[in-house]
This record gives structure tokens, sequence and C-alpha cells, in this order.
């Protein structure tokens, strides 16, 4: 991925250490450069510029430096941060983590160059995010609606399903027929993972409208830096330019951070919260705040990154940063999954802050704000009821606080538990929340209006008489 | 003189006719049992047909979807080689090109080499390549005007533009 202008090559390699190459004698190079390495056999590699002290720089390899030898290798450094091409070239196309393809095609090509670290939207440019991204799946369409241009994490831990609940998103998701596309960033993937993924969403990318950039766990930890830049920069322009809605689904980024601490570490810098770099929290904005629409630009990206929460600490700098920067949470829970319910979705953690600019009349269903805020207050009761059945058992309860009780079960069994194939229409999933809803009493559904209230109830009286 | 008759014959005739009619009324229900079960398999029968055709149905359109997909995978990867192979052969032939050049004499060889020593110091060894062009070298630091390093950085220049290779005109 370079090209433009004869560059000079500097051949003085003082030191090959683990990923590193020391050259010396170099002249005006900058950090995060990108550098061409070829080798005596005429093998090219490419790396990126860690440090530069007077005449010597350090370069990390993305492909590692096996087989390189201190004479014979040639460094240039590109002038400037990693560019890439960019443009419709990437829709269907597999590649590695830093953009080479990994799928037989030939490299990307595109007319226009991006650097990788573009700067995030300008605020002033901003247009409110507004109208869903339905994703197929009833709780997050439901209770979490995505909002086009948002970024909403998922939270989880080790041993749940959120891989199977990325992939089936990314799978699934659609714009209510306008143009869409999805880019899919893996990040530190098995490769058991990257060909789960590469199977889950073969039928999007055989429709020409996903990317997909894999970086696995045996890969270096630079190119992992690279990854999620690469895959908001063709998201950008696929949304900006080309006039799609995309979806960024990052995943994990908790992988991501364990790679900019590696990095930072071996740039010698001082060490903050559990080791990782001060700048975590800038570093990780600058990247989710690459989504977004922009004022008189078609199109928009919106983000949904997948963290693993260590040992389920949702107080741990990854989730904690996280949770600052991006507009609400999706929460799976080890409970809920324990149950055997399928997407573990916890439904009292989990919020989307900007789904009333998403939902409602004209963009989902009249009914859908107030199912939503019902069957999330219905949720809380029931478990404030658990809680006290606990202490005074259920024969106890009222009548009326024996059926909320019973509603958390009711609940997993009829809404939330789905295939992980299962794409669910929001007819499909809101009439789900009905059935929940009116295994109460009519009197504990206030903050339904009552003209919708009569109209559901009358349909379901005629359904069975 | 008849013999008297057997007292016991009317309650014996009774008794067999009560028999007869709880045989029938045995046999009746045995017939209408054996009807309502009949009727209850044959209706569980078609029911379980009718699930068996709708599975059948499910499964068949779901192999065939993913068939479809699998198919329109393989044609894109297909594609996808084809291009590759195009592209090698694009560049194969430019770099064929610019030796073919180079040789012709279309940049005097004294031009490149002049840009050698503009980027590396008057003091740069030039050498000519083995494929046409030169390479430039003081120490620690080289530069390479070969032919198919030129040709290769024309290449990537070119962008989008070799994609017309493959795309409907």
């Amino acid at each position: 991925m370079s090209g433009g202008p004869v560059g000079v090559e500097y051949t003085g390699v003082r030191e090959l250490r683990g990923p590193l190459v020391v050259v010396e004698g170099v002249r005006e190079v900058g950090w995060d450069e990108f550098a061409t390495i070829v080798l005596d056999s005429g093998e090219r590699r490419h790396g990126l510029v860690l440090d530069v002290d007077r005449d010597l720089a350090v370069v990390q390899v993305l492909e590692d430096t096996a087989g390189m030898a201190r004479t014979g290798t040639r460094v240039a450094f590109a002038g400037t941060p990693l560019r890439i091409p960019v443009g419709p070239g990437w829709l269907g196309r597999m590649c590695d983590g830093r953009g080479e393809p990994a799928d037989g095609g030939p490299p990307v090509l595109g007319d226009t160059r991006a650097a990788v670290g573009a700067a995030p939207i300008n605020p002033v440019r901003r247009e409110p995010p507004g109208e869903p991204v339905l994703t197929g799946v009833g709780a997050v369409d439901v209770l979490t609606t995505l909002v086009r241009g948002q970024k909403l994490p998922v939270f989880s831990a080790a041993g749940l399903p959120h891989l199977e609940l990325a992939v089936q998103i990314a799978a699934q998701a659609t714009c209510a027929g306008e143009a869409f596309a999805v880019v899919f960033a893996g990040m530190g993937l098995t490769h058991a993972d990257a060909e789960f993924v590469r199977a889950g969403l073969a039928a999007r990318a055989a429709a020409r409208d996903l990317v997909l950039l894999v970086n696995t766990a045996d890969d270096p930890v630079i190119e992992r830096l690279l990854t999620p830049r690469l895959a908001l920069t063709v998201a950008e322009h696929l949304a900006f330019v080309v006039g799609r809605h995309v979806l960024v689904v990052m995943t994990d980024m908790t992988a991501y951070c364990e790679a900019l601490r590696e990095v930072s570490a071996a740039r010698g810098e001082i060490p903050a919260r559990r080791a990782y770099p001060g700048y975590l929290y800038s570093d990780l904005a600058s990247l989710y705040e690459r989504c977004g629409r922009i004022r008189g630009r078609p199109g928009s990206v919106t983000v949904l990154p997948v963290l693993t929460m260590p040992a389920g600490d949702i107080t741990h700098p990854v989730p904690d940063l996280t949770g600052y920067i991006t507009e609400g949470q999706i929460v799976l829970s080890a409970e809920v999954h324990a149950s055997g319910a399928y997407p573990p979705v916890d439904p009292l953690s989990s919020l989307s802050r900007l789904m009333r600019k998403g939902v409602g009349a004209g963009r989902t269903r009249p009914d859908h704000p107030a199912v939503a805020a019902q069957l999330t207050a219905a949720l809380a009761r029931s478990r404030q009821v658990r809680e006290l059945a606990d202490l005074i058992g259920r024969p106890a309860l009222s009548p009326t606080d024996q059926r909320f009780l019973d509603l958390e079960d009711v609940f997993r069994r009829r809404f939330l538990a789905q295939g992980t194939d299962e794409n669910r229409s929001m007819d499909e999933s809101l009439n789900g929340a009905w059935d929940v809803l009116l295994t109460l009493p009519r009197g504990e559904l206030g903050m339904i209006p009552v003209d919708l209230l009569d109209t559901r109830t009358a349909a379901r009286e005629k359904e069975s008489p | 003189m008849t013999a008297p008759a057997d007292p016991l014959d009317p309650v014996r005739a009774a008794l067999l006719r009560a028999a007869h009619t709880a045989a029938d009324e045995v046999r009746d229900r045995a017939r209408a049992d054996a009807q309502e079960t009949l009727r209850a398999a044959r209706a569980s029968a078609d029911e379980v047909l009718a699930r068996a055709r709708d599975r059948g149905a499910a499964d068949g359109a779901a192999a065939a979807a993913g068939e479809r997909v699998r198919a329109v995978q393989d044609a894109w990867a297909a594609e996808l080689a084809a291009r590759a192979a195009v592209y090698a052969e694009l560049r194969a032939r430019v770099r064929e090109g610019v030796r073919r050049a180079l040789a012709r004499g279309a940049v005097p060889q004294t031009r490149l080499a002049a840009r050698a020593r503009t980027l590396l110091g008057a003091d740069a060894h030039v050498t000519a390549a083995p494929a046409g062009g030169v390479t430039g070298e003081v120490p620690g630091r080289r530069v390479d005007l070969s032919a198919d390093a030129l040709a290769d950085r024309a290449l990537e220049r070119l962008g989008a533009r070799a994609a017309a290779l493959w795309e409907p005109p």
C-alpha cells in the first residue's frame, strides 16, 4: 500500500530484535510514519515507526522480522502515516488487519487515498443521529435500538456469545431498504473465530455489501492498532462520499487496548491504570468519535464496538473509558446465559441513549417507545419482587406480585430467546414484547396510552376468543 | 305326556338375551372405539405428514439458500482469482514495457543517474541495473531507479483505473 514519489531507502540496519528493526542514518522521519522494507530476496514487508531518536528509527515490522538479515535489508519511509486507497472496490473483499487481500484477489484499488488516522468529525458539522439501524435481534431492536450515526458498545465477558451476536447483527442489519454496508473489523481473533466470522457473513459478502478485515491473535500487535482505523477510513468514504449507511462492527476492543498497552510499553511510556497508557481515553475517543452523520452529506457511520470485560469487571479501564465516550451499552449477562437464553442481554443494564431519536411513528412503530418503556419498568419491578420473594417466599406475595415474579421467565422465553440465524422483523419483535406485557393485569400497564392498550387487547381477544 | 318344562328355561333365555345384548353393546363400543382410534390415527398421520412436509420444505429452502450463497461465493472467489491473474499480467506487461522503453533510450541513463545523485548527493555510486535503469548508493542509503521499481510505482499510481481491466465498459 505504498506508492508515490521515488524515496530514499536506508540500508543501515543496526539491530533486529523481535518484530523491531533499528535503522540508523535516517533523516526527517517521524512517529507513526509508514515504512516499506525490502529484503535481499526482493520480498516486501511493511512497518510503522515506533520511535525516533536523532538518526535512529525503530520500525515495527507488520509481518515480523523472521528471515530478515542486517545486511541486504532496505527500509524506505513514506513521509506520512499509512494511507490506503478508498472506494467501492472494498465491497465484497476480505483482507487481513492491514488491508492486504486475504481472499486471493488483486490489491484493493481506489482513485482516492485517505490517511487511516483521519480526524474525527468536526462537532459543528455533525447532524444529530436519527432513524434506526434494524438488527433483526429483538432485544436490541426493541429495548436498545441502534440509531444511525450512534456508537453503541456491547459489553461482554469471556465465555459469552458476543462474537455470535456481533456476527448475527453484522449479517442481518438493514436500514429500511436504503443503501447499506457493513465493515467488520476483527481484532485478535483466533483462527477458529476468524473462520466463524467468515462463514457467518458469507451471504452478506456474496451480496457485496460487506468489508471484512481480520487481524488474528497471532498477527503482530501493531497491526491490531491499524485494523479499526482502516475499517473506519473505508467506512467514512463509503458513507460520506458513496452515500451508504455503514455499520462498523469492531471486535474485540479489549484485544485492541491490550495491543495499545504492549506498544506503549515498547515505546517506554509511563504506564497509567493497569499499565494502559494515560492516553487510552483519547485514543478510544479518536476511534469512536469517527461515527456520525455530516450535515449536507449522505450516509452515516454507526459503530458497534464489542469488548470483553476482564473477569466481568465493568470498572476495568476498557469498559469504564468506553462507557464515558459511547452513547449507551448492550450488556451481556452470565446469569442470562446460564439460563440458556440467547442473546444473553441484560435488559436492565442495557441502554441506548439515542433510542428516542430513532423509534416511534414513521421510524419503527407508533407503539414502540411506550412498549419499550413499559417492558423495562415491568422487568425492574419483577427484579424487586424476586428479591422480596427471596425473603418472604412466593406464597406470601400478592397475586399481582406473583405475576411480576413470573414475568422475567416469560420475558426470556417469549421475547429474548431467539435463534442465532433468526432474523426477526420489527413487528414480530414488538408483538413478542406485547405478549410478555399482556401477562400482567391491565392496571399495571400505566405507561401505555389507553387507546393503544384497547386496540391491542381487542386484537388479542379476537385472536383467541 | 310331555316332559315337564324346565323351570330354569326362562332364566336361561333371559340370561342368554342379556348376554347377547351385552355382547352387542361391547362389539358396538369396540367398533366405535376402533373407528375413533382409526380416525385419530389418520388425523395424527395427516398432521405428522403436514409437519414433515413443512419441515422438509423449510430444510430444503435453507439448504437451497445455503447452496445459492455457496455458489455465489464460489463464483466471486473465481472472479477474484481471475482479477488477481489479470492484475499480475498487467504488472508483468508494464515492467516489460518500461524495460523496453529504457532499452530504447526513452529516458537517457544519464538523466536517471543525475536524479539518483540529486537524491543521494554528488558522491553517490551509481550502477546500471540488470534489467534497465540505475541504482544509486552511498553508505547507509540507496535509491532504486531500476526499470522494475519505476514500473511498480507507476502501476500503484494508476489506482482504480486498473480496475477497468475487469469492469464492464
